[in-house]
């Protein structure tokens, strides 16, 4: 009777720790949904790409509709894997897409450009990864689709563009 | 004799048991005294009392913050939302710059201030601890 | 093409574990099953596809073949040789790899020396042990293949963290893996013992090897990542109770537990429960270090950024061998013998009792302080850390008659002795060393409370066993193990009590006055290195007697760009001298930080000291 106990007290102790383990892996690594979406701000200055002008996020999101903001870097390799879906957007022409180039080494990053295609209406640069932080990045790639009137983001694709995040997009740009 | 054996038996196993029990009693108690909150700044200004314990701090290091003289750093640690002054004195581990994240370990002098004892450090340029990061992404 | 290679080999080893796993497994109801030349030849055959495919990963990291993803996440074609090599087993594809080479490799050799055991023994060891194979297999196939392919090949590498690119740290990962994998052995053999019911002396004889070898190489692992903390992180510390340094202190402080206990099984036929216990935690603590460390659920400074899905696999897996082994643990538990012979209190075997419960409050200590923060994040959503005084609190206290047994332990008999043993001799002994230790605290003033006690305790082991070195039928592996372990706290003591440090934000020109001592920043001088730049600052440390210069660095890496301090050390046998410097900000300042760690190089011999018992014993034939 007592070998009993003892082996169910061990086991509920084991299953204990393995529950609480399993949730603390889910915890460490959530990207968390909860974020104030409305409250982000775009309203900050960066540099483009291709120039060495400076242009405020905001004034690239003026026209009516959607735009669709891809944080993205040359070294990143998930990137390579989601452009193909980038450049079947913009083939639909439905929407501008914004690339922030994310702690990239410029000329890296045009080559990767230069290599792939770029899919970009308009690209700036986030070397320090300070404005993607505060859009609420914390990898690279990150999509925001946002809503140029209200400045909101409709839907946010964490991680790499796939078959599934492209139908959704595709479905709300329609 | 066998009587004997027994009572032995029952005095091991007692002594056992007491002892675990005191030792998990002085665990614990070790436990409280040395456990070491994190905070962010913005959890700082709304504390409701300045703890004497120690705590850690975590954000960016503000742009153009940093001060250096002979014996100390002076920085200020920001979440894009409230700030935090932090005085220093000794080493700096390597990436400690500004606009990285940073974890200052220390004590809070006031709800402003805050005077760290060590600074840590990471490995990689592109991580950011866990902490730093719910910091900031909470803010 | 090679790349496949190393694929396609990794499945047919595969295949091969399913087939022996199958064919194993009948012999849970059939005592009579007997091992096969055929099962023989198949793990060789498994262990070579192993091997091929561990080699394909080096060649593809060698020629730098970027088709493959780990090597062009993990590479540059910049990257020194030796690095590149290294660098197979610096990522997490590579290191499983290389946890199911030794995982293999192991397993051959388990089947060599296992010969003379019972058939039954044998193959259900087998089974164990290629169940976790067959896991790590299944883990390394569908959550990080290293043979990954990309497409278009990229034309460069990204990279390998530069803080990784150290000698030491290149050889640490193995030797610790060596470590941790031997105990899957061991694990594997004790469930394989438990069930054929031939847990007895001549098992334990046969195990205390294989419990040695992890030891040794667990020790050695455990050395070399100190020392690389010591010079490269740049604190001058060599041990931050950091919870990634914690999950390789706990297997070894469960494996020293479980080395004695062997010992005294086949000495004398007890603790048979006791040594199935410590052999299942063991195994399962090594699991969990590589779950801990590989999932990112730590709050560490080594942990990297990574994938949530491995750490399920690994973390349901690892509870499934729990439950396995609990279940089998309290169904087999009667297969047991208890040895009936009396043992009176005053014994070795009380002493490797005592022994025991020291090592099992050690490790729970350490276990607590590293998954306490765990458990409180995800119960109450707490974010704490736990620092060194938790661990220096808890366990210095305990450190004083624990050093007192140890004295005294080793020069028990077995079975039964008297308490007049400990005779005029030792109490001599224990009198000079608290003369000593009175005359030392005095001289330096050391402040600390349990210092005293600490260091008179830690005197008298270290006296006693070189007074053991002369006696007569000495078992001279643990004497020097134990001589070991008492230098290693006495050079720690001495290191913390005596240490000076002193930082300050300095200019080039700039003097500073230290102790007696004048420290004076030269220059610095710029050199341009392989795949990196390397900044080097010039500094004198003058005294009265004489000069000493030390060049520490400053690496700026280009692939990634990162900036790494390299530590200036002068170490003679009473002390190093220790200088790290640093950039802050680009306005001249730099932050230099000067220590002196008195016998610092006597922590890494004892350490040495340690290992080498161990070896000695391993290579006694019967003793």
């Amino acid at each position: 009777m007592s070998k009993n106990i003892k082996l169910i007290s061990i086991v509920l102790f084991t299953l204990f720790s393995f529950f609480v383990l399993l949730k603390g892996l889910d915890k460490s690594n959530i990207y968390s949904p909860k974020i104030k979406e409305s409250n982000i701000d775009f309203n900050f200055k960066a540099k483009y790409l291709f120039s060495e002008e400076e242009v405020f996020l905001n004034e690239l999101l003026n026209n009516e509709g959607m735009s669709l903001i891809n944080i993205w870097a040359s070294w990143c390799l998930p990137c390579r894997n989601e452009h193909a879906y980038l450049l079947n957007l913009k083939s639909l022409n439905k929407l501008s897409i914004i690339g922030i180039n994310y702690k990239d080494d410029e000329k890296n990053a045009k080559q990767f450009l230069i290599e792939l295609g770029n899919p970009y209406t308009n690209i700036i640069t986030d070397p320090r990864g300070i404005n993607s932080i505060e859009l609420g990045a914390f990898g690279v790639p990150e999509t925001y689709l946002v809503d140029n009137k209200s400045k909101s983001i409709i839907q946010k694709f964490i991680g790499p563009l796939d078959d599934e995040a492209f139908a959704k997009l595709t479905k709300i740009i329609q | 004799m066998y009587g004997k054996k027994v009572k032995l038996r029952a005095i091991f196993i007692l002594s056992i048991f007491i002892s675990l029990i005191l030792i998990s009693f002085l665990i614990i108690k070790s436990l409280e005294e040395n456990v070491v909150y994190f905070k962010s700044p913005t959890e700082i200004k709304v504390l409701s009392e300045i703890t004497k314990k120690k705590i850690r701090v975590g954000g960016m290091v503000k742009k153009n913050s940093i001060d250096i003289n002979e014996s100390e750093v002076n920085f200020v640690i920001t979440d894009f939302k409230n700030e935090l002054i932090v005085n220093y004195k000794g080493s700096v581990p390597n990436l400690f710059e500004e606009e990285k994240g940073v974890v200052a370990e220390g004590f809070l002098q006031d709800r402003n201030y805050f005077k760290a004892v060590k600074i840590l450090a990471k490995h990689d340029e592109n991580y950011m601890p866990p902490e730093v990061a719910e910091s900031l992404k909470e803010n | 093409m090679v790349n496949q290679l190393g694929n396609y080999s990794l499945y047919i080893a595969l295949l091969i574990s399913i087939f022996i796993i199958i064919k194993t497994s009948l012999s849970f109801k059939n005592s009579s099953v007997v091992l096969s030349g055929n099962i023989f030849s198949l793990i060789s055959v498994q262990s070579l596809m192993i091997i091929i495919s561990f080699l394909t990963l080096i060649y593809a990291f060698v020629t730098s073949d970027f088709s493959n993803e780990t090597v062009y996440n993990n590479s540059h074609t910049a990257k020194p040789l030796f690095y590149k090599i290294s660098g197979t087993w610096g990522n997490h594809e590579g290191s499983l790899l290389l946890w199911l080479l030794v995982l293999t490799i192991f397993l051959f050799f388990f089947a060599i020396d296992s010969k003379n055991l019972s058939q039954r023994y044998r193959t259900l060891t087998l089974f164990f042990q290629e169940i976790i194979i067959l896991g790590f297999l299944l883990f390394i196939l569908f959550t990080s293949n290293p043979f990954t392919n990309i497409f278009p090949i990229p034309t460069e590498g990204t990279g390998l963290n530069p803080i990784l690119q150290d000698p030491a740290l290149a050889i640490h990962p193995p030797m610790l893996y060596l470590g941790y994998v031997g105990t899957s052995i061991i694990f594997s053999s004790a469930l394989g013992a438990i069930i054929s019911g031939s847990i007895n002396k001549s098992w334990a004889s046969h195990i205390k090897r294989w419990v040695l070898i992890s030891w040794i190489f667990l020790s050695i692992g455990i050395l070399l990542g100190s020392i690389w903390a010591y010079y490269e992180l740049g604190w001058g510390g060599f041990w931050f109770w950091d919870p990634v340094e914690n999950v390789s202190l706990m297997p070894w402080l469960c494996l020293t537990a479980l080395l004695h206990t062997v010992f005294s099984l086949e000495k004398r036929g007890t603790f048979q429960s006791w040594a199935i216990i410590l052999s299942i935690t063991t195994f399962s603590l090594s699991m969990s270090g590589t779950f801990l460390v590989r999932s990112g659920i730590l709050n560490s400074i080594h942990t990297f950024a990574n994938d949530p899905s491995r750490g399920v696999f690994i973390l349901c897996f690892l509870f499934v061998l729990i439950f396995i082994s609990i279940f089998i643990y309290f169904f087999y538990q009667k297969t047991i013998k208890v040895d009936s012979t009396k043992t009176f209190l005053i014994s070795k075997e009380t002493a490797v009792l005592i022994n025991n419960l020291f090592m099992m409050f050690f490790l729970s200590v350490v276990l607590i302080g590293t998954i306490y923060p765990i458990f409180l994040e995800v119960i109450n959503n707490e974010k704490i850390s736990i620092g060194p005084p938790f661990y220096h609190k808890l366990i210095i206290p305990f450190l004083i008659p624990f050093l007192f047994f140890m004295a005294i332990g080793p020069n028990i008999k077995w079975i039964k002795d008297k308490i007049e043993k400990i005779n005029s001799k030792q109490t001599f002994l224990f009198l000079i060393s608290i003369i000593i230790s009175y005359f030392f605290v005095n001289k330096y003033g050391v402040s600390y409370l349990l210092s005293l006690p600490l260091f008179i305790f830690s005197l008298f082991l270290f006296f006693v066993t070189i007074k053991d070195f002369f006696g007569k039928n000495i078992n001279i592996s643990q004497k020097i193990s134990h001589f070991g372990f008492s230098l290693l706290i006495l050079s720690i003591l001495l290191n913390g009590v005596l240490a000076k440090e002193h930082s300050s934000n300095m200019r080039v020109g700039d003097e500073i006055k230290f102790l007696n001592k004048i420290i004076k920043f030269q220059n610095t001088e710029v050199i341009k290195k392989q795949n990196y730049q390397s900044l080097i600052g010039e500094f004198n440390i003058v005294d009265e007697k004489n000069s000493l210069s030390l060049k520490p660095e400053i690496r700026i890496y280009d692939q990634p760009q990162t900036i790494t301090s390299e530590a200036d050390i002068s170490s003679t046998i009473f002390a190093d001298n220790f200088l790290v410097f640093n950039i802050i900000k680009n306005d001249g300042f730099y932050n230099v930080r000067y220590q002196i760690k008195p016998f610092m190089i006597w922590i890494w011999i004892s350490v040495l000291l340690i290992s080498l018992g161990g070896i000695l014993s391993l290579k006694k034939k019967n003793v």
